[in-house]
This record gives C-alpha cells, sequence and structure tokens, in this order.
C-alpha cells in the first residue's frame, strides 16, 4: 500500500475519505491491524486506519454506557469498565492466538466484525450490545445512527447493520456500548468424558434450565488433550452462585459428576475458549460454524466422515471451531453442505490468502439477498471504495 | 387535531380503484377483501386514532404465498401498501392513506413450531406477543419482550417497532430475541433471514428489519428466542416521597452492580388511575412508585431484594410491599401493563415514549412538568425507569380541537427535550407518523438521507408505508424507481 | 376517542350514553385478543373494537344499519369477554343493545334471518309452548344432518332441533308457584328463579338446587306468573320486549318480597342473572318501575354466589376431578369467577380450570342457533381445550354451555359429562345423584 491515512479526528477522516472518493482509490479499512487476515483479501491502493482515532468519550457507569472513538484499544475499555466494577456483556474474542497477527485489539473492530465470545450464548453478541455509531459514509459523510440510550427505534436501525459489516458500507470513527456489571463471582463446572452427542445433550439441558449459563462449551477428547470436558460456566452474586452450582449439578447428574474447577482454572479455560486457542496451533483453515445447536455433532460427524477435523463446541452447540487442511479448498464444499443441513452457515476465519480468494469466507447469500446487498453497498458507498471485496467479491 | 400531514392521495390511483380492487379479488378468496365503506372505515386508524385515513381496500391473507401475490400486485401496480399487525401502534404506525391497501396479518396467528432443546418458537407474523409465552408457558417458557399491548399486538408489529416492555433491562428488546424472520420482498420475492442458528454472516438483515416499521417488507414469520423462566419471579413495590428519590434509587441500584428483572416508575396521577383499575395494592400515600422485580430462587430473591431494599432506605423509600402471590403479581402487572387503556377512563390522552438518559431523569421530569403545566394540560408519568424510555400521558379532550393542538404541542416539545439531554424520540413505539416531523431534531440531513437510501434499496417506489417514518418533504427514491 | 356525533343524531334518545361509552374507548385493542370471534375469523370487524368502531359510524350520522354492519353486529356472541379485559372500562354491553335495537329498527333482515329469529322469540321464553313442541323436536332430531344441506336456513334449523334433548327431560319435582318449607330450623326466604327453557329442557337443575336450600334451612318461595326474563329478544334487539317480559318479572318477585321479605332471588342459569342484575339500568327511563327493577337487581345472586359462604360438608366420597367451565354470563357478565370453585373444592372435588377458559363455548343465548357456523367453532375449541385436562367430569353454571359442551364432546366421540354445579353440590351433600353421572362406572 503506497499511502496509510491515521485520522486523528472526524474531519480529517472525511477529508481522506473525500480524497480516495476524487481519485476513486479503493481504501482497506484497518484498526489495530489484528483481524486483517478475516474475509477476503481486499485490493486497495490506499489504506485508512482508525488507530489514531482513539480514547473514550462518554463513560456514564450509573447508565451503563460507554463511548470510544473506535480506534481506542479493547484492552483501555476493559480497564477502565473494570475500575467501575463493569464489563462489555459479550466477551470479545481476540484474533490474534489464531491469525498469529501481532498489534492492538480496537473496539472499532469489534463493532464492524460483531466480535463475540462464549457469554453470547445468555448475553447476546456484539451487535446486541451496540447502541450508538459514528461513521463516516461512502459520500464523505459523517453519520450517526443510534445514541447513548439502550432503547431507541427513532428510524433504521444502521447501528446493527454497521455491525458485522466490516467496514464495508463506512468508516466508523466512534462506537457506543451497552455494559453491564461485572459478576462478582464466577464458577466453572466441569464434566469429563462425554462425546460429544452427550455433551450437546447435556448443555442444552443446562442452557433450557432456569440456573442462567453464561457459557457452555465442550472439547472432544483430542482437543481437550485427555478426558473430553464439558463445560459450564455461571456468574453472579456469590450467594447466587453457589446456589445455581448446586442445582444445576444436580439437574446434570445423569450426565456424570459435574467437579467446580479452581477459579483462575475456570476463568482461563473459557478466556482460551473465547479465542479459540484449542485450535491455535493447528495448521490449516479454521472454519467457525454458526449451526442449530441440537444438531451439531451430527454435523462434525457428517463432516468427519468425508475429512480429518478438529473441533470444539462453544454456545451450546450453536458454535463450531473446526480445524481442517486448506486442500480441497479447504473443505468449504464438505463444510458448507454440513453446515446448511444443520441449518446454519459456515465462515472461514483462518486460512492463507490464496484459499481466501478462492473460497468465499463469508457463505454466499441466496441470490434475493445478494442482490440487495449489492444494491445496499452502491446505496451506502456508491463509488465501492470501503474494503471493496472483503466480505463478497462485487460488494 | 390535523397538525400532521398527509401525503396527497394519487388521483391516478383513485380513479383505477375498481380495477384494482378486481385485481385484488383474481388473487385472494372473497372473504380476504374489504371493499365496502363501513367496513374499511374500521381500518382508518389504529390505537393513535387522533388521525385517521380511510384505505383503498383491505386485504386479509392467510398465506405468506397470498402475501406475497398481493404484495407484489401492488408493486406493480404502483399502489402503496400498509402493513398491519394489530393495530395497537401508539404512534400511527398502521394509519393507512386514501390511496392504499391495507395488508393485515391477523388471520396469520398460528405458532408452527415450538423447538425446547434449541430454545426456539416458529410462529406466524400475526401472532400475538402474548400468546407467544403462553404456547410455552406450560414447559416454564417464555418470550421476552413484553410491551404493555403483549396481550393483543402482534409478532410482525413487535419486530416491526423493535417493541421492548417492562423486562428489556434485563433481557433486551425484540431485535435481541429475533433469531430469523420470512420476509415478503416489495416485489413479492420471499426470504428468509437468519433462521435457527445465531449470528447468521453477512449485514444484519435481521436488525435492520426489526424497527424498520413496514418499511423494508412484509413480515409473515418469525423465529424467535425462548427462554427458561427463572424458578420465581416477585415484583416488589418501593414508594417515594418524590421522584428525585426515586430516580436517585434507581441510579444506585444499577450504580450497585444490580439489574433487576424491571424497575418500572409511576408518578401519584398514574399510581391513582392504576390502581383504581387494577386494585393492586398500588401506596396511594406518595409521590412516586417504584416496580422492582427481583427473580431466581426464594433464597436468590431475598438476597437480592434485601440489597436493593438497603439501597431504596438510603434513598428515603417511604413504603416496601413485596408480592405475596402469583394473584398479587398479576396485579401488580395488570395494573402498571393496562395504565394506558385505564388512563382513557380519565380523560384522552397521547403517549410519548421518550428515552433520556437515566441521570438526566429528575431534570426531565421537572421540565415535563412544567411543559404541560405551560400548556394547561396534565400528564401522569409511567414509564420503564432502569432504561430512561419515558411513557408521559399527556391528557386533554380530543373533542376540544384547542386542547388537541395544544397537547400535540405538549408532546412535541417533550420529545424535543428527550433528544437535547442526549436521547431520542422514540423508545420502542416507533415513529409512525407521530414523530415523523421531529426527525429533523435528532437527525440531520445526511443521517437521514443515509437511512432513506438503505431504505429505498428495498422499496425503489416508496410504496411500503410511505407516509411513516421520513419527513415527507425531501425524500430519496431508489435508483430503479 | 374522538367522536363526531351531530346534534341531530345526539338528541335520538340514548345517543346520548352511546356516545360517553364511545368516548371511554382508546382504540386500544386489548380486546380484540379475548374476542372469541376474532379468534376464529382473524378478522377485526368481528371483534369489540372493530364493531364499536361501525356502530359509532352508524350512530354518529344516525345511519341505518347496512347489511355488512348487521353481519358483524350479528356475529357478536354478547359474551362480554371484552369487558373483562378492557382497561378503560367501555360499557360495552349496553353499547352492543343500543346497535342492536338500532340494527332490528333500520334494517330490513332476508326472511332466511326473520323466520329463525322469530320462532326462538316466540318459543323460547314460553316454557308451556316450548315443552309441547319439544316430543317433535326430539323425534325430528335424526333428520338434522339432512336438513343441515338445505340453503341458507338448514344449519340454523338443524341447530335448533339439536338442542332438544335426545331422551325426553325428567319430570319436575317442584312446581311453582309454590313455597317450599324447610323441615327444620328455618334460616332465611329465598325466590329462587323458574326461568323458561331451562324449565323445560332441565328442571333437575332447580330441583336440585330447592332442595339444597331447603337442606339449608331456607324457605324457597316459586314465583307466581314470572315468565322469561328478556335477556333473549334483548339479545335479538327488540328491547320494548324485553322491558316488558321484565316488567313481569320484576311484579312477580315484587308481590313475594311484599308479602315476606326475601333475602335474595336465586338464580341458576347465570345468562339471565346477568340480564336481571342489568335491570336497574334496563328499566331506569321507567318512572313507575326504576326503583323496585333496581331492588330486584340487587337482590339478584347467582346460586354459587349464595352458596359461597355456606357451611358445605361432603356426605359421600369426593375427589374427582372437575372441569370448572365458567360460563361468560357468569365470569365476564356478573364477574364471579371464585365462587363456583370455591364451593366445589370445599366439598372435596379436584377442580381445574379449563386453558383459554376466557373464551365463550359458542352457546351464548340463540347463538348456536344463528350462528351455527362459529358457535360450531368455538365449540370444538372448548371441548378440545377442556379434554386437555381429562376431568371425570365438566361443570359450570349455565344450561346453554351444558348443551353445547355435551355436543362438543358427542361430536369428539367422548362420553365426558357436563353438570350443573349446584347438581354437584347436591349429590355431595348426600343428595341424587346427578342425571348425567348415573350409568357412568368411574364415578
Amino acid at each position: 500500500m503506497k499511502q496509510i491515512d491515521t485520522p486523528q479526528s472526524e474531519a480529517q477522516a472525511i477529508e481522506a475519505v473525500a480524497s480516495a472518493l476524487a481519485e476513486r482509490t479503493p481504501l482497506r479499512i484497518t484498526g489495530g491491524g489484528t483481524r486483517a487476515g478475516l474475509g477476503r483479501p481486499v485490493a486497495a491502493a490506499r489504506g485508512l486506519s482508525a488507530a489514531k482515532l482513539s480514547g473514550i468519550t462518554l463513560y456514564e457507569p450509573a447508565e451503563m454506557v460507554i463511548g470510544a472513538k473506535a480506534g481506542t484499544p479493547l484492552a483501555e475499555i476493559e480497564a477502565t469498565l473494570a475500575e467501575k466494577g463493569q464489563r462489555l456483556p459479550f466477551e470479545p474474542m481476540d484474533h490474534r492466538a489464531i491469525l498469529g497477527s501481532t498489534g492492538t485489539p480496537t473496539i472499532g473492530a469489534v463493532a464492524a466484525g460483531n466480535i463475540s465470545g462464549p457469554r453470547r450464548v445468555m448475553a447476546g453478541a456484539a451487535r446486541d450490545a451496540l447502541i450508538g455509531v459514528r461513521y463516516v459514509n461512502g459520500r464523505a459523510e459523517a453519520i450517526k445512527n443510534g445514541g447513548r440510550v439502550m432503547k431507541n427505534v427513532t428510524g433504521l436501525d444502521l447501528v446493527k447493520f454497521q455491525a458485522g459489516a466490516y467496514g464495508t458500507l463506512g468508516f466508523l470513527t466512534e462506537v457506543t456500548f451497552r455494559v453491564v456489571p461485572r459478576a462478582e463471582q464466577e464458577a466453572v463446572l466441569v464434566i469429563e468424558g462425554l462425546d460429544d452427542a452427550r455433551a450437546i445433550a447435556a448443555m442444552s439441558t443446562a442452557l433450557t434450565s432456569p440456573y442462567e449459563m453464561t457459557g457452555t462449551a465442550h472439547l472432544p477428547a483430542d482437543v481437550a488433550g485427555g478426558a473430553a470436558r464439558t463445560l459450564f460456566r455461571l456468574e453472579g452474586f456469590a450467594d447466587s452462585v453457589s446456589y445455581r452450582t448446586r442445582a444445576l449439578r444436580h439437574m446434570l447428574a445423569g450426565f456424570g459428576k459435574a467437579e467446580t474447577l479452581a477459579s483462575d482454572v475456570g476463568s482461563k479455560a473459557f478466556a482460551d475458549l473465547r479465542d479459540a486457542k484449542p485450535l491455535a496451533a493447528e495448521g490449516g483453515a479454521i472454519w467457525r460454524l454458526s449451526v442449530k445447536p441440537s444438531l451439531a455433532a451430527q454435523t462434525v460427524a457428517q463432516i468427519r466422515a468425508q475429512r480429518a477435523a478438529r473441533v470444539f463446541y462453544d454456545w451450546g452447540g450453536g458454535l463450531i471451531w473446526l480445524a481442517t487442511g486448506i486442500e480441497s479448498e479447504a473443505g468449504a464444499g464438505v463444510i458448507r453442505a454440513a453446515a446448511k443441513a444443520a441449518k446454519g452457515y459456515a465462515t472461514l476465519q483462518r486460512a492463507p490468502e490464496e484459499v481466501r480468494v478462492t473460497v468465499p469466507p463469508f457463505e454466499p447469500e441466496a441470490p434475493a439477498l445478494a442482490a440487495l446487498t449489492k444494491r445496499i453497498k452502491t446505496a451506502a458507498d456508491p463509488a465501492g471504495i470501503f474494503n471493496p471485496g472483503l466480505m463478497f467479491a462485487g460488494v | 387535531m390535523s397538525a400532521i400531514a398527509f401525503p396527497t392521495p394519487d388521483s391516478e390511483i383513485l380513479a383505477r380503484r375498481d380495477a384494482l380492487i378486481a385485481g385484488l379479488a383474481a388473487l385472494v378468496p372473497a372473504d380476504a377483501l374489504i371493499t365496502s365503506e363501513d367496513e374499511r372505515r374500521a381500518f382508518e386508524t389504529d390505537a393513535f386514532t387522533a388521525y385517521r385515513r380511510m384505505p383503498l381496500a383491505v386485504v386479509l391473507p392467510r398465506t405468506t404465498e397470498e402475501v406475497a401475490k398481493v404484495l407484489a400486485y401492488c408493486h406493480h401496480a404502483k399502489v402503496p401498501v400498509i402493513p398491519r399487525g394489530a393495530g395497537t401502534s401508539l404512534a400511527g404506525g398502521a394509519i393507512p392513506q386514501e390511496d392504499a391497501v391495507v395488508i393485515g396479518l391477523s388471520r396469520l396467528n398460528r405458532v408452527l413450531d415450538i423447538d425446547f432443546p434449541n430454545r426456539i418458537a416458529h410462529v406466524q407474523a400475526g401472532v400475538t406477543n402474548l400468546s407467544i409465552t403462553n404456547a410455552v408457558s406450560a414447559e416454564g417458557y417464555f418470550f421476552a419482550p413484553d410491551p404493555s399491548s403483549q396481550l393483543a399486538c402482534t409478532i410482525g408489529g413487535n419486530i416491526g417497532m423493535n417493541s421492548g416492555g417492562a423486562h428489556c433491562l434485563k433481557y433486551g428488546v425484540t431485535t435481541n430475541n429475533i433469531l430469523g424472520v420470512t420476509l415478503v420482498l416489495v416485489d413479492g420475492t420471499v426470504v428468509e433471514i437468519g433462521g435457527d442458528a445465531m449470528d447468521a454472516p453477512g449485514y444484519d438483515y435481521l436488525g435492520l428489519v426489526c424497527g424498520s416499521e413496514g418499511q423494508l417488507g412484509i413480515i409473515t414469520e418469525a423465529k424467535v428466542r425462548i427462554l427458561r423462566a427463572a424458578e420465581g419471579a416477585r415484583p416488589v413495590l418501593f414508594g417515594f416521597e418524590t421522584s428525585e428519590q426515586a430516580g436517585s434509587a434507581v441510579a444506585a441500584i444499577i450504580g450497585a452492580g444490580i439489574i433487576p428483572v424491571a424497575m418500572e416508575f409511576m408518578d401519584k396521577p398514574a399510581i391513582e388511575i392504576c390502581e383504581a383499575f387494577a386494585h393492586a395494592g398500588y401506596p396511594l400515600d406518595v409521590d412516586a412508585l417504584l416496580i422492582i422485580e427481583v427473580e431466581g430462587s426464594d433464597e436468590e430473591m431475598d438476597a437480592a431484594l434485601a440489597r436493593i431494599v438497603a439501597i431504596a432506605k438510603q434513598h428515603g423509600v417511604k413504603t416496601v410491599k413485596e408480592s405475596k402471590s402469583a394473584i398479587e403479581t398479576a396485579a401488580i402487572w395488570k395494573g402498571r401493563k393496562s395504565a394506558f387503556g385505564a388512563t382513557g377512563r380519565v380523560a384522552d390522552y397521547i403517549c410519548m415514549d421518550g428515552t433520556i438518559p437515566t441521570g438526566q431523569l429528575p431534570f426531565v421530569l421537572r421540565r415535563i412538568d412544567e411543559i404541560v403545566k405551560g400548556y394547561g394540560l396534565r400528564v401522569a408519568n409511567v414509564f420503564h425507569a432502569g432504561d430512561g424510555n419515558l411513557h408521559p400521558l399527556v391528557l386533554y379532550n380530543v373533542n376540544d380541537p384547542e386542547e388537541a393542538r395544544k397537547a400535540e404541542d405538549a408532546g412535541n416539545d417533550i420529545l424535543k427535550l428527550c433528544v437535547e439531554v442526549g436521547g431520542c424520540l422514540t423508545g420502542e413505539h416507533g415513529v409512525g407518523i407521530e414523530k415523523r416531523d421531529l426527525m429533523n431534531h435528532q437527525f440531520n440531513r445526511e443521517d437521514l438521507h443515509e437511512q432513506m437510501r438503505i431504505r429505498a434499496s428495498f422499496d425503489a417506489r416508496w410504496i411500503l408505508n410511505p407516509a411513516k417514518v421520513f419527513p415527507l418533504d425531501g425524500r430519496l427514491a431508489g435508483e430503479a424507481a | 376517542m374522538q367522536t363526531n356525533f351531530s346534534l341531530a343524531a345526539l338528541a335520538v334518545p340514548g345517543m346520548q350514553e352511546a356516545e360517553k361509552i364511545l368516548r371511554t374507548c382508546v382504540h386500544c385493542g386489548f380486546c380484540t385478543a379475548t374476542c372469541p370471534t376474532y379468534l376464529e375469523l382473524g378478522d377485526e370487524l368481528d371483534s369489540p373494537r372493530g364493531r364499536i368502531y361501525l356502530i359509532k359510524s352508524m350512530f354518529e350520522q344516525n345511519a341505518p344499519a347496512s347489511e355488512e354492519v348487521a353481519t358483524h353486529i350479528d356475529r357478536c356472541l354478547t359474551c362480554l369477554s371484552c369487558m373483562t379485559t378492557c382497561p378503560s372500562g367501555v360499557d360495552y354491553m349496553h353499547l352492543i343493545d343500543k346497535a342492536r335495537v338500532h340494527v332490528e329498527e333500520t334494517y330490513w333482515r332476508p326472511w332466511h334471518q326473520r323466520l329463525p329469529r322469530y320462532l326462538l322469540a316466540q318459543l323460547l321464553p314460553y316454557p308451556r309452548r316450548f315443552a309441547a313442541l319439544l316430543p317433535f323436536a326430539r323425534m325430528a332430531r335424526p333428520l338434522a344432518p339432512l336438513m343441515a344441506k338445505i340453503p341458507k336456513i338448514g344449519q340454523t334449523l338443524a341447530a335448533m332441533l339439536t338442542l332438544a334433548p335426545k331422551e325426553a327431560p325428567p319430570k319436575a319435582t317442584f312446581k311453582g308457584p309454590a313455597l317450599l318449607i324447610p323441615k327444620g330450623v328455618k334460616r332465611g326466604r329465598v325466590a329462587l328463579l323458574g326461568g323458561c327453557a331451562q324449565k323445560a329442557l332441565a328442571p333437575n337443575i332447580n330441583d336440585a338446587a330447592v332442595r339444597v336450600l331447603a337442606l339449608l334451612g331456607y324457605e324457597v318461595v316459586l314465583p307466581r306468573g314470572e315468565g322469561c326474563c328478556g335477556a333473549l329478544v334483548q339479545h335479538m334487539g327488540d328491547e320494548s320486549t324485553a322491558r316488558e317480559q321484565a316488567r313481569k318479572l320484576v311484579n312477580a318477585i315484587w308481590d313475594e318480597h311484599e308479602e315476606a321479605e326475601l333475602e335474595a332471588v336465586i338464580i341458576t342459569a347465570s345468562g339471565c342473572g346477568t340480564s336481571i342484575k342489568d335491570y336497574g339500568h334496563l328499566l331506569a327511563g321507567d318512572q313507575a318501575y326504576a326503583a323496585r327493577a333496581a331492588t330486584v337487581a340487587g337482590l339478584a345472586k347467582d346460586i354459587s354466589e349464595f352458596l359461597a359462604d355456606k357451611d358445605l360438608a361432603a356426605k359421600i366420597p369426593t375427589g374427582q376431578v372437575v372441569a370448572y367451565h365458567s360460563a361468560c354470563s357468569m365470569q365476564h357478565g356478573q364477574k364471579i369467577t371464585e365462587a363456583p370453585k370455591t364451593i366445589l373444592k370445599k366439598l372435596g372435588f379436584v377442580v381445574r380450570d379449563v386453558p383459554e377458559g376466557h373464551i365463550c363455548c359458542g352457546s351464548a343465548g340463540t347463538y348456536n342457533m344463528l350462528q351455527p357456523e362459529i358457535s360450531g367453532r368455538l365449540r370444538a375449541r372448548k371441548t378440545k381445550n377442556i379434554a386437555r385436562l381429562r376431568p371425570h367430569m365438566v361443570a359450570t353454571g349455565n344450561l346453554g354451555c351444558i348443551s353445547q359442551i355435551s355436543l362438543g364432546f358427542d361430536e369428539r366421540g367422548e362420553k365426558t359429562p357436563v353438570v350443573h354445579t349446584v347438581e354437584l353440590v347436591e349429590w355431595a351433600l348426600g343428595g341424587e345423584k346427578p342425571k348425567a353421572l348415573v350409568g357412568i362406572r368411574s364415578l
């Protein structure tokens, strides 16, 4: 890339976009650079980085809301919230482990990529907590949508639409999130030795209990390194956690004995899951399958019948992390067919660039939606300058 | 009251009425098409009755296919379409116009499938919010969004307005509890958005459709998240001598890391109105009432309540009364959820729906009182305190045009105030026609154009619920219009 | 809700009250959700809110009722579920009554609607005429399916025939006018309303009531010359005949009340109860009767209401599962919800609430005959909901519901007996076993 603009204000961002627009030069949008390996390779002569748009702009603990410029390091946000006993509800994943990237994850990328972690199963995704955005659109105009209040249906919800759009619809300059109190206590229970299907059933039992699981995942034996481990996390006030721990253990008795992990061990287990670390050391491609939870185990079985793969399950089976070789287009045909059979989708999270050119990392959309996507892209970014082709060819 | 303008009916469409009706009649059974003047009139308004427009015709389809056929026909004929669920909008979201066809979804009222292990209910769009919960409550589940009109309002309408309710402090609003929809696009194409899996990749169409007020397509089915209910739930009444005390107690509770399931506020006029209807045991000797609900096992609720009561005491709570039975709990919520309707016993009202940062509560409540008094009117306040979503009810006499105008002006002043303090025009009722002309206060031209361009990507001709949400002037059409 | 009555329209008798009712409606739509016809038909015009709107337009312009307006008003069951739901307190009952009168005055019905209405109005309120015809109806009953095929009117005629019991009703043990004096200590004096159709179809209900009241020590008066309460014709829009019948009943009760003070007028048909409790309103404009009508209305008590605070103890083994079906006139019309269940529980029955219990069974006076199609759908819906409870029997406080639900179980091919609450009370107190339960092995 010849040139990378690093605006320090919204005005400078508008200038940078305006000049790219005048030249009709595509822009590769970046933040801390830790997630650059996601999506299709972008052919762009110029870069536009949010790295220097930094700083918390609003934090009202009593209103449970935090706003920050897009390039603000995630760590800074988390530290600031922790000081007041709060946190982001959705436990954003750090992609550095699986992508082998360096740099500083930013809050803007969390929004743009709709990046969530294990707590998503109970607390919702990043998009659920994102309540306000400011961005520069493809006409070099500053746009605001949403705001700082949780309940807001004033006009079209472009906040959600920016979440997960990976910068293809605009350059985020500021984001506002709803936050929640940090739990007083956390308990992680583990049942060992369940096969995948039993584990899915156990997780479903826990998720359909009244005990508010804030995470439940399953690591098959090969990935767990020893016996298979099915994890259940409960969070809240200490008295409540201890009550629910007892109740859940009782409820799951039919699946095996649920042991409580030491608190640091439990926390680390979920931090590792969040970042897909159990598969990070694998070579090759990593897929992320979002499926109907009850069909997760058979999905994996279907894939494994056709190619080697190592997996673990999060979100009670709703999310499958899958590592496989890069041959045969990283197994896209087999994996996408299996995901589809499980009423879900497969996203290629890690693969060498040449694979991501031929294999669309994002699940291709149905024709009517794909046509709509193109129209929307044109409406928001008429010159097609933002991250062209990152999500879908021609978008 | 005629301050809110409607587009001039397209005389060319009106002239084609007979042919259009004949065209519609060929698409649906006779009992699904309503054309007589007497019968059409019942569809001229929703729960925002100050405004009314007779539609050209009303269609009550029974299937997604019928919806698609009718929509494709209207699109081809360039006739506006007004989707209607139960017609409970307080913002005029379902009010028609003379040159439009109303498509009512009330006959799509079946629960299609319930999948407990995956916690999904698959329902048709005309199913009421409460009947989703009723369909799963015997097994211990519920659907979380609970707008006050949940008895009657449909899930299609909930998605259209991204409805909230009393319990969204903990469980989120509609957009946070929907997994997928079947959407009929304006040309009749049926698309599935989302489904049984979480986080579909690609643009978040589900998020965009939630709150789009029927302008992007017509929802005919939805897959919604059902949740396992807590072991128990207990609402507690906290009476305060002033609204300020109640407001500061709310902030302190959240500050202490406690998120109750619901925190509802009522001022004195609202308490009196609701108590008279529901006999819920609300204290009548206080100026402000908080209904705070906690849930969990008995021990968990006791512990949570002990924390909350301690905080409330620090903020001068005067009375604390716990629900002691399921019947009491039901009465407490019945009173709160019937607040708007019960107000009808006292006077006509317009119900506002602004949201403000909760820190601004005392200031805004004081200003609302001043504003309404300035117009010589009365106000009753009911709102979701935990999230700052206000529902001031401005009381007036609708048969007195002068008072009606004043009430509308007072309402507008209140909403502008909400925006000024960092909030928004509408938290859960939607913009509809009611707040359409105030959109310029919250958004500048570029913001609105951005939204309109996305909207036009779905409906280049602006035939879907066209008079709503965006100010009538300066609209942007799509490319293929 | 805004109204636009012209001065001329407001001058029409009753219209000022109608306007007042309409003004309390805020058009919130809550009522749609609990309206049986809206649930079945999915058309707002067949919901309270839709009807209120149709009525409003008609009244505002003092316009004659159109065929469409008449159709939607006719489809209203008058179950009054909407009034239980309405947070704004809209007096739908009196509004729809006025609308019905207006329809009758301004709309000329086609013959196939006039004929059955005439027959019903001439038969049902008059027990002797009705009883005389019953044997013939019973004989013709097997022809009902055939008759249903007659265009336009067949279904209604078939439904009328089906109303006739398959077997001859029992002979009444206690016949009015009479004064029945208890054997033991006398605790009070009450009148028992004889009713009209019930007298011919199910005299066993009042027989049971008499025995229960006597057992409790009450002197029971069966008044002379009471006749029908007027509800039947009132729901067909004939308010003047309704008033006439009401006056007659008021006279009958008043005579007894003057002779010796009545503690209550006991009613065993909740449909009649709703109507009599509203006499104060119905005859408010009649100076000669207003005060007496209000007194009679005040004395009126459903049998379950009257028994709720009495000492009742079962003399036979109970514990049977009873699905309690609350008649609309009971729960919505009279707001009696707990009393019947309290009594049955006190006597040891296991009482279960019917899912969707607020929804009408479709009987609704003459509705089952005038709107057989909708009535049939509601009957199926109701019996399906009751069957989910797997009860030994169904108890309810209104004969119309008893016939309707029994028919529903016949249609399902199930033998779940349906009895009047007071029959169960009598049985539990050591009296006769309800006729419907005789021969059922599990009981």
